[in-house]
Order: structure tokens, then sequence, then C-alpha cells
């Protein structure tokens, strides 16, 4: 597991000095911050404070934030030529595409445990639900685990980091679209079949909700390993091109 | 750091490569190469582009694997046992592949972590050894192409390998860079065994201990620069410098003369080929004084690794 510490512990290091992965950051804590004022102002006067406010904007958010925390992983390892030294090394390509993976969500992971300080200013001032704070959160970061592992195949696929990230958004504004195309559906059978299939269906009846259940979870950990499985074929199919 | 190999194979023998094939689609990238390199030999795989040395080289490193044939790395199966073979090679691709916002302490030791370096004062020694430890904090994207150059065979090092492969590092620096690189590279072949291509033949001829001549995918001729001179000059080349008539007679002369395969006027002379090893310097100055002209110069030219590789090469070229 070595190979994969050591790849994870650049990716982390690469995030903490990009401009771009601190303008990601930015653009979700400022969102994040005007909905949770937004929310608070509502709360005063109409109803409770919503405690998934942040985790429902980001079962959006990531559709987009994902492709741009992920073009560049193993795409510029194929454009800058350093994936021939890396599939050189004595490191598996599995170690190499979960060092990365892992880097990824780590960096998703730190970005969600600034926002959830939210949740702390909240227990200044009120009893917020805690926990159904914990339970969206915990979804979400599922949730944003599984659309970082969609995005890791197609930076494995391209050594074009824009082509990457446009494939990466178009697969999953498909897969959180398809949870509306759903409600419109007319066979009621057809509709659950496809919200089952839909990062959202996962998501915003259950962790959004404040509940955790197993099948979602495992739909979580089924799309990341799937994903990464996907990923880490495309790369050892550099070996045989 | 020292190997052994613990398969089968000839201990001397680091690198053995027997009919190794390698085929994308219809096109034959490599075909049945078979050759060895000896522990400590500076192996020149020589060829023009796109004549399969760089396929070979990403063979030898486990980046590919052959269609066909095989090749042991120190001992180890490059297919069978690759990660026992990734441990034992040190390999410099013909672009330097390097991480930009990296520094370049932090480049090496990423390379050493992952080859399983124990001791970071490795790091620091290698960078000493290339020269490039003032610059440790340097980030890479500041650095020159002949630092770089630098940089990528301190990466191939940096686990003290005991077989290194360097794809053209000299190509795209400067004069006083390659010089710098290929006394390096010869200094590796006092420990290591280098597998070093280029396309170069001078390059070739002053770094290698041996020398592959590869083109199309085939060895074409294989042995030092000096057998390789000796074996494959066809006959003897002279240059003769005469006077005391047109270039057209003494052309027309000196190819009547018995033993002479070709003449051409080369500079304020002749270039002479005979077919043979016979001597027929005697007979040159004899017909020369016969016919009344007078014999200025007449000397032997050492035929050069690069007059052998175009003489192949062309010959391969032609159906």
């Amino acid at each position: 597991m070595s190979g994969t510490w050591y790849i994870f512990r650049r990716e982390v290091v690469q995030y903490l000095t990009s401009p771009l992965a601190y303008t990601v950051a930015f653009a979700i804590l400022v969102i994040t911050g005007f909905l949770f004022v937004g929310d608070l102002t509502t709360a005063l006067t109409t109803r409770p404070v919503n405690a998934a406010v942040v985790p429902s904007f980001l079962a959006f958010g990531m559709v987009v934030f994902a492709p741009i925390l992920t073009m560049r992983l193993l795409a510029e390892e194929s454009r800058e030529g350093t994936l021939e030294l890396l599939l050189t090394a004595p490191i598996s390509d599995t170690q190499i595409v979960l060092g990365k993976f892992l880097g990824a969500w780590f960096y998703y992971t730190i970005v969600l445990m600034i926002t959830f300080s939210y949740q702390i200013i909240l227990l200044t001032i009120t009893r917020p639900d805690l926990g159904h704070a914990i339970s969206a959160y915990l979804g979400i970061w599922l949730y944003g685990g599984a659309t970082l592992a969609v995005g890791m195949i197609f930076s494995a696929l391209s050594e074009n980091q824009i082509v990457a990230a446009f494939l990466t958004f178009a697969t999953l504004l498909l897969l959180w679209f398809a949870e509306y195309a759903a409600q419109i559906v007319g066979t009621v059978e057809l509709a659950q079949i496809i919200r089952q299939l839909t990062l959202g269906g996962h998501f915003s009846s259950s962790f959004g909700v404040g509940i955790v259940r197993l099948e979602d979870i495992v739909y979580y950990a089924g799309i990341m390993v799937v994903a990464l499985f996907i990923a880490i074929r495309v790369v050892e199919s550099q070996r045989w091109r | 750091m020292h190997y052994e190999a613990e398969h089968t194979g000839n201990f001397n023998d680091m690198i053995e490569i027997e009919k190794l094939t390698k085929r994308y689609g219809q096109h034959v990238a490599v075909d049945h190469i078979s050759f060895k390199a000896k522990q400590g030999e500076i192996v020149g795989l020589l060829g023009p582009n796109g004549a399969g040395k760089t396929t070979t080289m990403r063979m030898l490193t486990t980046f590919m694997p052959p269609s066909e044939g095989t090749a042991k790395v120190a001992g180890f199966d490059i297919q069978q046992d690759s990660f026992e073979v990734r441990k034992r090679v040190g390999y410099l691709p013909e672009r330097i592949p390097i991480y930009p916002d990296m520094t370049v302490w932090g480049y090496i030791a990423f390379w050493a972590q992952l080859r399983d370096v124990k001791n970071m004062k490795q790091v620091d020694a290698i960078l000493d050894r290339v020269q490039l430890l003032d610059r440790r904090k340097t980030l890479l994207r500041n650095l020159s192409k002949g630092m770089r150059q630098r940089l990528g065979l301190a990466q191939a090092l940096v686990h003290d390998p005991p077989v290194v492969i360097l794809d053209e590092p000299t190509i795209g620096i400067d004069p006083q860079q390659v010089i710098e690189v290929r006394d390096a590279v010869r200094q590796l072949g006092e420990k290591h065994t280098v597998l070093f291509s280029t396309h170069i033949l001078s390059e070739a001829e002053q770094v290698c201990d041996r020398v592959v001549i590869i083109n199309r995918g085939k060895i074409v001729a294989q042995g030092t620069p000096a057998t390789l001179r000796t074996q494959l000059q066809p006959g003897a080349h002279l240059f003769v410098q005469i006077s005391g008539a047109s270039a057209e007679t003494i052309l027309k002369l000196l190819r009547t003369i018995p033993g002479v395969s070709d003449a051409q006027p080369n500079g304020n002379g002749f270039s002479v080929r005979t077919g043979t090893k016979q001597d027929v310097r005697a007979e040159i100055s004899g017909r020369v004084a016969g016919a009344g002209y007078a014999l200025l110069e007449m000397r032997p030219v050492a035929m050069t690794l690069e007059d052998i590789f175009l003489d192949i090469v062309g010959r391969e070229a032609t159906p």
C-alpha cells in the first residue's frame, strides 16, 4: 500500500498548491455560505433551519465541481509523460488510480468539513437537527466520492483535460437529471428503476431527509468500485496501445 | 545495493533478449531481435528514427508487453516478474517527464520512495552527482532543458539500479550539455549495465562498449565499434591526390586498376574503394607513374561507424 500512500500524498500536496483547487473551494464556500445565510434568514420567521442545505446544493454542485477536481489527475500524467514512468515503477496500476482517487476525495472531504462549521455556528444560536445534518453530510460525502470516481474514468481516457472534464460533466449531468426524468415517466415501476440508478435518487429521499439506508451506502460504494475498476483497466490499456 | 540474477540465465548477462517482437496490428515495430548486455557494459542501440529503439526499451522497462519472444533483466522475466524487473531498472524516457509544480528534491524523493529507497540521503547524493544539489528547492518548471536532462538521469539512478535504460538522452540539449551527459553515461558503465539509444553515430562510437544497429525493427549488425568496422568494411578505402591530367582521365585510369571497385572525386583528390581487402596501393602508384602523372598523396581512410551505418541502412532500404 506504500505506493498508494506516496501517490495520495503527492496528489494532496498538488491540490493544496493548485490555484484551480482553491478556486473550486472558494466557489463552494461562497455559494454554500450564501445559501446558509439565506436559509438562516428564512428560518427566523417561517420554519426551522434546513440541516441539509449545503449537502442538497452539493448534490448538483458536484456535477460541476467533480469534473474540475478530477480532469487533471490522469490526463496530465499522460500528457506530460510521467504516466510512463509511473507504469514502469514497482507499483501496480491499481495503486496509481487508488492513490489519485483518494487524494481527490480527501481534498473534497476537507472542503466539506469546512462547510460543516456552519452547523457549529448554528449550535451557538439554536438547536439544529444534528442527526439530519450528519446523515446529509455522510450522504454527500459518499455522493462526492462517487462523482470523483466517475471523473477518474474520463481523466484516464483522455490526455486533454478539457475533454475529460466535459465527458465527466455530461455523464454526471445525465445521472443527476435522470432523477427528474423519472418523475415524468408514466410507469411507476420504470420510474423506480430509473431512480434507483441515479446519484440523486439515493440522496434526496434518504440521506437528504435524515435517513441512512444501507442500500444507498452500497449504491455509492458500488459506483466507486465500478468506476475505479474501469479507470484501472483504462490505465492498464496504455500498455497495449 | 547488490543484485544477483535469481532466475535462469547467466549471472553476467544483465539484459537477455531472445526473439523479442512487437506488433501494432499489421505493423511489426520490433521483429525477432536478440542480444545480450553483460554486467557493466554500455550497449548502444543505434538506428534511424522509427527503427524500433524506443519500443524495445519500453518492453524492457515492462511499460508494454512483447507480442512474441522473451527478455530478462537482471535474470527476471519482463512478463512473469515485471515488478522485480522494475525494481532493478532505471529508465529515462526520450521526453523527460516532470511535475512542473514540484521542487527538484521533492521530485527525486517521490521517485525514490516509489522505488522503495529507505535512506533519503540517497536523494542528496544523486542530486550532488548530477550537480543539482544547489537547485534542490527550485521548481521544476524553472529548470533549463539541460538541467531537466540531468534531473531525469537522477530519477533513473536514485534507487541505484543495476540496469539503466536511457532513450536518446542527448537529444535537444546544447553541445556542452551533450558532452556532460556522455561523460555521465560513460561513468555509469563502471557500476551499471547501460542500454543507451541514439541515432547519433559518433555518440555511440564514443560512449558505448558495444553497438547494436537496428533498422526497421530488425538487428542488422552488432559488435564493438572496432569489430563492426573490421567485419563490415567490405574492402579498403583510399584517398589519392594525383596531378598531371583532368579529373575524368584520372578517374578512368583508377577504375581500370585491378581490384578497384569504385573511384569518385573527393575534394581535391579521389576516393578509391576496393571490393576486397586486396592492397592496391603499389598498383595505383605504378599505374600513375607509368602514365606520367604525379602521385601527390595516398592514404587509407578509416571507415567510421557512420559510414558502416549508412552503408547497412542504405542496403536495407534497397529492395
